[in-house]
C-alpha cells in the first residue's frame, strides 16, 4: 500500500517534469521562429511578439498647475512625542539620525539632484522628475557608514518605489559611503503611520496635508543647515488618462477641473484609487464640488454606474481602466512604466 | 496562462539575483519555522494525546481558537509589540527575517498540536493496553507510542510546511516586505499584484507550487519508508 503512494507520488514528479519540460520547449522556439523568419523579409511588421497587447489608454491631459505632485523628504525627529498603543509616551525610541541627515545631504547634494532629474530620460525618452525651483540644497560633508548608523529605515510611498527611482539612486549611495537602506513601501496614511511607530528613520511622501499634520505634531525637526522641516525638492506631474478615442472630450476642456466636470456630466466611466493614497486625495480635489465625491463611501453611492472606487494599487488601477476604456489619474512616472511594459498584462 | 509559464521558465533560467533571493529568504523562513513548530508542537500534542491532567479540556479548547487566528491578526500583534514604540523595541526585531519566524511559528504550532493530539488520543489507550499486559515502563511505552506516530508526524510537518509558504498576512506586517531583506514569494507577488504585474505574479505563484510540489514529493516518499 505505502509503495503504491511511493509510487504514484513519483510518477506525479515525472508527470509534473515533463509538463515543465514540454511548455519549456515551444516556449523558446517560439519565440525564435518569427525572427528568422522575417529578417530576409524586412517589410514585415515590426513587432515580432504575437500576442503584444496595444495599450489604448493614453495622456489626456497632463503639465497644469492644478495636477503638480511635490515630493518632500522629512527627517524623523528623535524627541517627537512617540506613544505607545495606549497612548503612553515613549521616551526611548532609537532612531538613526546620523544616517538619515546623511541620506537627506545626498539626495539634496548635487550629484543626488542631477542623477534624480535625469531619471528615466534613458528608458522613457521623457524625464519623470523635475527639481523645484527654490528647492533646498545640501552642501554639507557626508559622513561614511560606522557600524551604529549603517542602517537607515526609509518609509516612503509606492508611487516613488514603483517608478524605480529608489532602485536607482540607492545603490549608488550605498555604494559610496557604506549605508544600507531598507526601504518600507506603503500608502501615504500608512507610511507615515508606520514612521510615528517609530520604525523608520526619514519619510519620503507626496501629500502636503499629511506632511504637515506630521509636522505639526513634533514628528519631523529641521536638520542642520536646513531651513525647515519639510523638503520639498522634486515634483512631477499627475495626468489625467482616458481612452485615445476620449468620447468626453476632456482634450479640448480649459483646463483640468473643466475635464473632471465633463467626464462626471457625461458619466463616463472612470477609476479611483479609493484607498486614500495620495493620489486618490488629489483625484477628489478634481470634481465639480456640487457632486460632493469625498473618501467616504456615502458621499459616491449615487454615481456607481460610472464611479468605480477600486481600492487598489496605481498599476492595477491602469490595467483596469484599460479593460474598461475609462478615465483614470495617475502619476506621470507610473503611466509611463505602464505603457513601457505594454499594459503589464502581457 | 501560456504567457505567465513561459515567463516563469524565463524568471528562473535568468537566474534574476532578486528572485534568488527572494526564493532563499522565503525557504529560510518557512523551512526554519515549519521546523521549530514541529519540535515545540510534537512532544505538546503527544502529551496533550497521551495523558489526562485537570484544565487539559481548557488548553485544548484555547488550541483549537489560536488554529484559526487570523495570521494578519497575528502579524499586527507582532507588529505592535516589537515597533519602535512597542514593549520589545529594545530587540530590534522588526522587519527581520527573525521576528517573521517566530510570528509563524506561533501560527504554525497550534495546528501541529492538534494534529497530533487527534492521533495519540486514538492510539495511546489500545496501546497502552498491550503495553500495561506485557508490564513495560513509562519510558518504553511513549517509546512505542512515539513509534506508532511516526506517519502523523510527517503529516503534521507537511501541513505545517504547507501553512508557512502559503502564509502572506503575518510575515507581510512583520516583514515589511523589504527587498533583498524580507521580501518572500507571497509578498512579492502581492506587490506585483498592487502593481498591475498579474503574469509575473503568476509566474512567481507558478514557481512556488512548483518547489511546494518537490518538497511534497519528497518528504512524502521518506513518509512512506519511515513508516513502512
Amino acid at each position: 500500500m505505502k509503495k503504491t503512494i511511493s509510487l504514484l507520488l513519483a510518477l506525479i514528479m515525472i508527470l509534473a517534469l515533463c509538463a515543465c519540460g514540454q511548455s519549456a520547449a515551444p516556449a523558446p522556439a517560439a519565440a525564435q521562429a518569427p525572427a528568422p523568419a522575417e529578417e530576409p523579409a524586412p517589410a514585415a511588421e515590426p513587432a515580432p511578439e504575437p500576442a503584444a497587447l496595444v495599450v489604448d489608454t493614453c495622456i489626456l491631459k497632463e503639465a497644469d498647475d492644478a495636477m503638480i505632485n511635490n515630493y518632500s523628504l522629512l527627517a524623523v525627529n528623535p524627541d517627537a512625542p512617540f506613544a505607545d498603543a495606549d497612548g503612553n509616551p515613549v521616551t526611548d525610541v532609537e532612531l538613526n539620525t546620523v544616517g538619515a541627515a546623511a541620506l537627506i545631504n545626498w539626495l539634496l547634494s548635487e550629484e543626488g539632484q542631477d542623477l534624480a532629474a535625469n531619471y528615466g530620460f534613458d528608458q522613457y525618452g521623457e524625464y519623470l522628475f523635475y527639481l523645484k525651483d527654490g528647492r533646498p540644497v545640501s552642501t554639507a560633508e557626508i559622513p561614511a557608514a560606522t557600524e551604529e548608523t549603517k542602517k537607515i529605515r526609509l518609509s516612503t510611498t509606492t508611487s516613488v518605489n514603483d517608478s524605480g527611482l529608489l532602485g536607482y539612486l540607492l545603490p549608488i549611495f550605498e555604494d559610496k559611503y557604506g549605508y544600507e537602506v531598507e526601504v518600507y513601501s506603503a500608502g501615504t496614511g500608512k507610511s507615515i503611520a508606520n514612521a510615528k511607530m517609530g520604525n523608520a528613520d526619514l519619510i519620503l511622501v507626496h501629500s502636503k496635508k499629511q506632511e504637515e499634520a506630521f509636522i505639526e505634531e513634533g514628528f519631523s525637526y529641521v536638520l542642520d543647515g536646513m531651513d525647515a522641516e519639510r523638503l520639498n525638492w522634486m515634483y512631477n506631474y499627475f495626468v489625467l488618462c482616458g481612452p485615445s478615442a476620449d468620447p468626453a472630450g476632456v482634450k479640448e476642456a480649459a483646463d483640468v477641473k473643466a475635464a473632471f466636470k465633463a467626464i462626471a456630466d457625461g458619466k463616463y466611466t472612470f477609476i479611483s484609487r479609493g484607498d486614500g493614497s495620495g493620489t486618490h486625495t488629489k483625484e477628489i480635489s478634481l470634481w465639480p464640488e456640487e457632486l460632493g465625491i469625498t473618501a467616504d463611501a456615502e458621499s459616491f453611492k449615487d454615481y456607481t454606474d460610472w464611479y468605480i472606487s477600486a481600492n487598489t494599487g496605481m498599476g492595477a488601477c491602469l490595467v483596469m481602466a484599460e479593460e474598461m476604456h475609462a478615465y483614470i489619474l495617475t502619476d506621470k512616472a507610473t503611466f509611463l512604466t505602464f505603457v513601457a511594459n505594454d499594459g503589464v498584462m502581457g | 496562462m501560456g504567457s505567465s509559464i513561459r515567463k516563469a521558465i524565463e524568471l528562473i533560467l535568468s537566474a534574476d539575483p532578486e528572485l534568488l533571493n527572494i526564493l532563499s529568504t522565503t525557504a529560510k523562513v518557512c523551512l526554519t519555522s515549519s521546523v521549530l513548530a514541529l519540535v515545540i508542537g510534537v512532544p505538546l500534542g503527544i502529551l496533550f494525546g497521551a495523558e489526562r491532567f485537570p484544565g487539559r479540556k481548557v488548553l485544548l479548547v484555547l488550541n483549537r481558537t489560536l488554529i484559526g487566528m487570523p495570521p494578519v491578526v497575528c502579524g499586527l500583534l507582532f507588529y505592535m509589540l516589537f515597533s519602535g514604540v512597542g514593549p520589545f523595541r529594545h530587540l530590534h526585531l522588526l522587519f527581520t527575517v527573525k521576528l517573521m519566524i517566530i510570528a509563524q511559528v506561533v501560527l504554525i504550532t497550534p495546528i501541529i498540536i492538534g494534529v497530533m493530539e487527534t492521533f495519540v488520543a486514538d492510539t495511546a489507550p489500545a496501546l497502552r493496553e498491550t503495553t500495561r499486559g506485557l508490564g513495560f515502563g513509562r519510558i518504553k511505552e511513549y517509546k512505542l507510542l512515539i513509534n506508532e506516530c511516526l506517519y502523523s508526524i510527517f503529516s503534521a510537518y507537511l501541513l505545517s510546511f504547507a501553512r508557512a509558504i502559503a502564509e502572506v498576512g503575518a510575515v507581510a506586517m512583520v516583514g515589511g516586505a523589504i527587498a533583498w531583506k524580507t521580501n518572500v514569494m507571497t509578498t512579492a507577488i502581492m506587490m506585483y499584484t498592487n502593481r498591475g504585474s498579474f503574469t509575473l505574479g503568476i509566474a512567481l505563484g507558478l514557481i512556488l507550487l512548483t518547489l511546494s510540489l518537490l518538497v511534497n514529493v519528497v518528504l512524502s516518499l521518506m513518509q512512506g519508508r519511515l513508516s513502512r
